[in-house]
């Protein structure tokens, strides 16, 4: 085995000994959107110039849906300690099976998120097709 | 090119220092850390240095090739190093703000800033791509002064270096004098926010001089706390997905787009459309310009009446 080939597989355990010890440290934490403002204020910061009119969230508070005043509708989810967000432009993506509505984006990495909304979801559903197809 | 390369012998101290930050985040601000997050930071990292590793053949022929061209031949004086460290740094802080400006390069700087955590280990996020965006170039024309090549890699490690310590929270603010003149954690924070006022900020690389001579800085805000990140997060914590995703992007944009307009995808802002339809930073920062000089205005007038 060459001389950079060791400094590679040396420096890979080091980061899996870092990273494993950051969990160890139990580092990181468990957020949730506690009410309409949090979500409110997530949401805005997630897309400068988003007024929240409308707000749905999570029953265990890992995500939202959001409608603006201009009528458009922002997902926000949980991703790690922190909250990403997209805006929905159709209904497409979006699945309703009694309180739970799944939403999938046009982006695949950002992966498909499930909430829990209660009897909301239905009226959110029906809401969506507002959004066209 | 047989520079002297230090980046080796600082990697036991980067890791020292990553320890020591999440022994601080451990007692003072645990989601200072996010184990996945972590993770795909020393990822992005070790692939970068194997990347520069793969492409240092490449760079240091071009730069030998160059060097063969230059007005002067320039010595190895001590204050010769410190000259070169200045217009090295000069030249980051160029390269920097083009990588922000200029999609083509954004596309392979974009990693950097792709977390939503600002820690040591974000530091150590770097592109996998800066060889393939051309990047180099905006270091290794002093060659053609007459710098010896290995001086100027040199001292293009040591800023890399410098700029290691500056990726925390856990500093809040140095001394007057340091701020005024160095590139801070303090100011490299208000770099890697994405609140309105701080977009395309304090690009400088050891000296933040540079921003304040050319208009970019930004001074942090204790009413703004920074969040950090891109504007359209990531909201993924895949390798793979953090080092090309702007690149697939930028491509999809590119053979979408009618033919005039493609390259502008290529070379205008990020955030640029031939249609309109996204944001640049320069647009979000007007329009939280307009509503914040707004509400101050409405405020003004209350307080009067």
């Amino acid at each position: 085995m060459t001389g950079p080939a060791i400094q590679a597989l040396v420096s890979l355990a080091g980061v899996i000994a870092l990273w494993r010890l950051c969990g160890r440290f139990g580092l990181g934490g468990d957020v949730r959107i506690r009410d309409d403002e949090a979500a409110a204020r997530l949401a805005s910061e997630s897309l400068d110039g988003f007024h929240a009119v409308q707000i749905g969230i999570d029953r265990a508070g890992i995500g939202a849906i959001l409608r603006d005043d201009l009528g458009r509708v922002l997902l926000l989810r949980r991703h790690g300690v922190h909250f990403a967000a997209r805006l929905l432009d159709n209904h497409s993506g979006v699945r309703l099976d009694r309180n739970f509505l799944t939403i999938t984006t046009d982006d695949r990495h950002f992966g498909v998120t499930t909430l829990n909304l209660g009897p909301q979801a239905q009226v959110w559903a029906g809401s969506f097709r507002r959004l066209g197809g | 090119m047989e520079g002297f390369d230090p980046l080796p012998w600082a990697i036991p101290g980067f890791i020292l220092l990553v320890l020591a930050e999440m022994v601080w985040a451990r007692s003072k601000a645990p989601a200072t850390y996010e184990p996945r997050d972590t993770l795909t930071s020393l990822l992005l990292g070790l692939g970068s240095t194997l990347a520069s590793a793969a492409a240092a053949g490449a760079v240091a022929g071009a730069a030998a090739w160059l060097h063969q061209f230059r007005i002067a031949t320039i010595g190895w004086q001590w204050w010769l190093w410190i000259a070169c460290f200045v217009l090295d740094d000069f030249n980051y802080y160029w390269a920097h703000r083009t990588g922000h400006r200029v999609r083509w390069f954004w596309a392979s700087h974009v990693n950097h800033h792709s977390s939503q955590h600002y820690n040591l280990s974000t530091a150590l996020r770097q592109t996998w791509t800066g060889f393939i965006a051309l990047s180099f170039i905006f270091r290794i024309w002093p060659v053609l002064l007459g710098f010896h090549p290995a001086m100027i890699v040199t001292v293009g490690a040591i800023n890399l270096i410098y700029q290691f310590w500056i990726h925390t929270e856990a500093i809040r603010r140095l001394p007057r004098w340091i701020e005024a003149g160095m590139n801070t954690p303090s100011h490299h924070r208000v770099h890697h926010a994405i609140n309105p006022l701080y977009l395309d900020r304090n690009f400088a690389g050891t000296f933040i001089v540079w921003d304040r001579l050319f208009g970019t800085f930004q001074a942090e805000r204790d009413d703004e706390p920074a969040r950090y990140g891109i504007v359209r997060q990531l909201g993924s914590f895949s390798l793979i997905w953090a080092a090309f995703h702007e690149w697939v992007a930028m491509g999809r944009d590119v053979v979408k787009a009618p033919w005039a307009a493609k390259p502008g995808y290529l070379w205008r802002t990020p955030g640029w459309s031939h249609d309109g339809s996204r944001e640049t930073t320069d647009a979000i920062r007007s329009r939280w310009q307009s509503r914040h000089d707004e509400l101050q205005a409405t405020g003004c007038q209350q307080s009067r009446s």
